[in-house]
């Protein structure tokens, strides 16, 4: 084909030609779409599911060529919901029917690409083969000569590689050119027999990369440890990596804060700025550099093949609990934040074992609770502990996840298939077209799902603990003021002094503010159900403020003790180190120092631990909550999820509580 | 491959260990395990070699028509498969 002369266009080259992209799964169909159209995919979702298709356009000549890209299907027959929708796009059940198909068909495993491609052309549609891959099979020795291939199916068959950029154009001209011919003919022969004839033998190539790699990756013994390797590498990055750009979002939230409190008076404008505006927009932003980076290794994993390898090896364990080999990437990414976890359940095609994922993925400790960890472990427990209690802390939700999906493959979903038959495709040096497209993706869904949800309930949350602002605190705060001796303008120690008393007295009026607050009201009256877990209102009224997002029952805690702004991000696992080195603070000392009414201390490790059991467990969190909405397309398990995560969450801080004071531990 | 005046022996797939080779014979069932395990290739007298077992003994990952396939035991179980049977028996 030369490149330099002008294409042989119909006179009448039709203005719009629609095609879709129907392959297997692994046969490299986002990745040629993408380079296809040249510009990064819109994801639209099939009307009433949650699955995606991606479509892009381009301008071939004077056509409009828009190339709609569906999930693998495996033949006409769907054992899927993502291939239910895929079989009834290709048949125009959804309005438009395609003006032809681009069969992408991987050259490596031919005969059962035609295996498939026999069942397309009864759909009556002209048919573009894209022969992708073809590299793949030379090295295996088993190259398709692609005009004998065209020969024996009497199609267009066209020589893609995706990754090299090498026969995009011609398979652009082959689509436009395919539009309003004859449906492409029936197969002439079995599968077998033309993948046979279409073969270019070449000498059989030595044991390939793929194999060579799986010896050691897929290795009875060392398949496992290298695999946990990894997974500590992707966690190691994730906090540490992360750290830096979280450090920057917080110095930004800071900036604006401090410049919003120098331009503003105190006052409802202010706080709603400060408390909700900024702080809500803050608290999900901050995780933002943690999912880039979770996304970005998670989508290299996947794009070069390891990831069948992982549910590979780790399928047996994750389906005795009524999981699936390819639950681990979710579960894994819920550890960093669930929301990116529950949208990645889509690789998972069997409903049954997805739903089970989705449910226990929330168990996962995410990054939002690590505060809340490590403020209590800090304030109550000896260093030398430390590490294990928050090691448990993690080992909990993990425990429990396996008991719940155990629970619910015995009940609620008990029954259907649960089924593996996953291809080991060959590894592959990652598209990093296709990476940047799924991190963007996974970025822009997480802003979108999260800001909207996170920002909306830090706005009633930030409304409840602010109003009503009865006078009658003002007029109390404002005498006590201006009790205070105003000291000599040089005398430093005596201005100090006055500073800090009026700072003390700020924090007080804070505290008065909040705990006649409809919030506060709330958490009173519901308080009587955690007592019995040993929470005062206090606490119940910091999980209420942490309804948003996990984390903000710090900044609400420290309020409550009257302590001023408490930053979470301060509450690193570096400082558990600090604290332990005997360095003062805040939060900490006032959480220890804290009393009830009769005098009698409101903390004991005890009750930090049963408050974190309550959290490792609870479902806290509004995004996680509308992540499982928009993927099951009901409010059924949401609901489900946080009665039966809220409502285990208790029994286990009660449980913990009740027995700890028994054995007299309180 | 298989000599054919060889009488083959038919067992089912996860049977055999790996390293060996069988030949598909048909796959049992008329459901969606059934629907699948054909689509994704293996039609009777499709080559199959065993592979390796993953580290708990299951799934099991199999080389046929020249790519690569991870089965659990119950499923590799719906697939009757012929193997050359020793040539002391053939006789």
């Amino acid at each position: 084909m030369t490149a330099s002369a002008p294409q042989p266009q119909s006179p009448a080259a039709p203005a719009r030609v629609l095609v879709a992209l129907a392959g297997r799964q692994n046969a490299g169909k986002t990745s040629l779409l993408m380079h296809l159209t040249g510009s990064a995919q819109r994801p639209v979702n099939f009307a009433g599911s949650s699955v995606e298709r991606c479509e892009s356009s381009v301008r071939v000549g004077a056509t409009e060529l828009r190339a709609v890209d569906l999930p693998g299907i495996a033949s006409l027959s769907a054992v899927s919901r993502d291939e239910e929708v895929a079989l009834g796009y290709l048949r125009g059940e959804a309005g438009e029917v395609p003006d032809v198909l681009c069969a992408v068909v991987d050259a490596a495993k031919l005969s059962v690409e035609l295996h498939l491609l026999d069942a397309l052309v009864t759909l009556g549609r002209p048919i573009v083969v894209a022969l992708n891959k073809n590299d793949v099979a030379e090295r295996e020795g088993r190259p398709v000569d692609a005009a004998r291939l065209s020969e024996l199916l009497g199609m267009p068959v066209v020589e893609t590689n995706a990754l090299a950029c090498r026969g995009i154009d011609a398979l652009r001209q082959a689509l436009v050119a395919a539009a309003g011919a004859p449906p492409a003919p029936a197969l002439t022969d079995t599968p077998d027999a033309l993948a046979q004839a279409a073969l270019r033998p070449v000498p059989p190539s030595p044991r390939g990369l793929t194999d060579r790699l799986d010896a050691v990756l897929l290795h009875r013994v060392w398949g496992l440890p290298i695999l946990a390797l990894l997974v500590l590498g992707i966690f190691q990055a994730i906090f540490t990596g992360a750290d830096p750009f979280m450090g920057l979002i917080e110095d930004g939230q800071g900036w604006l804060t401090g410049l919003v409190e120098d331009a503003l008076e105190p006052g409802a404008l202010r706080s709603f700025l400060v408390d909700g505006l900024i702080g809500g927009v803050g608290s999900i932003v901050i995780f933002l550099p943690q999912i880039v980076l979770l996304m970005t290794l998670v989508s290299l994993l996947e794009a070069s093949g390891y990831m069948a390898r992982a549910a590979f090896l780790l399928d047996r364990v994750l389906s005795r609990v009524g999981l699936n080999g390819r639950s681990f990437v979710p579960l894994v990414s819920s550890f960093a934040c669930a929301v990116p976890g529950i949208l990645s359940t889509r690789i998972i095609d069997n409903e049954r074992d997805r739903i089970a994922t989705i449910v226990v993925a929330p168990l996962m400790s995410c990054s939002a609770r690590l505060p809340v960890y490590v403020v209590l472990i800090g304030a109550f427990f000896p260093v030398a502990w430390a590490g294990v209690v928050l090691f448990g802390i993690y080992l909990l939700g993990i425990l429990t996840a396996a008991l719940v999906a155990w629970a619910l493959k015995l009940t609620v979903l008990r029954g259907g298939h649960s089924l593996l038959m996953m291809e080991l495709p060959v590894y592959q040096r990652p598209s990093l077209k296709v990476v940047r497209a799924q991190v963007w993706g996974a970025a822009r869904d997480f802003m979108v799902l999260a800001g909207t949800i996170i920002f909306g309930t830090a706005i009633v949350i930030w409304l409840l603990s602010y109003y009503p602002r009865p006078a009658e605190i003002h007029d109390r705060y404002e005498a006590q003021r201006t009790t205070l001796v105003a000291p000599q303008a040089d005398d430093e120690a005596a201005t100090a002094a006055h500073d800090q008393a009026l700072a003390e007295l700020d924090a007080a009026e804070r505290a008065a503010y909040l705990e006649q607050s409809w919030l506060a009201r709330g958490g009173k009256a519901i308080q009587p159900v955690f007592a019995p877990a040993g929470f005062d209102w206090r606490i119940t009224v910091g999980i209420l403020a942490a309804f948003p997002a996990r984390e903000l029952i710090v900044p609400t805690m420290g309020i409550l003790y009257s302590l001023g702004d408490v930053d979470p991000g301060d509450y690193d696992v570096d400082s558990l180190e600090a604290s332990a080195a005997g360095e003062g603070d805040g939060l900490r000392d006032k959480l220890r120092g804290a009393v009830h009414p009769d005098g009698t201390r409101v903390f004991s490790p005890l009750v930090a631990l049963a408050l974190m059991v309550f959290f490792a467990l609870c479902s806290q969190c509004a995004a996680t909550l509308g992540a499982i909405r928009r993927e099951t397309r009901s409010w059924k398990w949401p609901t489900f999820t946080f009665v039966y995560m809220t409502a285990f969450a208790w029994l286990m801080a009660v449980l913990v509580y009740q027995v700890g004071s028994a054995a007299g531990l309180g | 491959m298989s000599d054919p005046n060889q009488t083959a022996q038919e067992t089912t797939l996860e049977r055999l260990a790996p390293g060996a080779t069988g030949r598909v014979v048909r796959v049992q069932g008329d459901d969606v395990v059934a629907k699948r395990l054909t689509d994704l290739g293996l039609w009777p007298g499709t080559e199959v070699v065993v592979v390796r077992r993953a580290p708990f003994g299951d799934p099991t990952q199999y080389a046929l028509r020249g790519f690569r396939l991870a089965l659990r035991r119950d499923e590799a179980a719906r697939v009757v498969v012929a193997t050359p049977s020793a040539p002391a028996a053939a006789a």
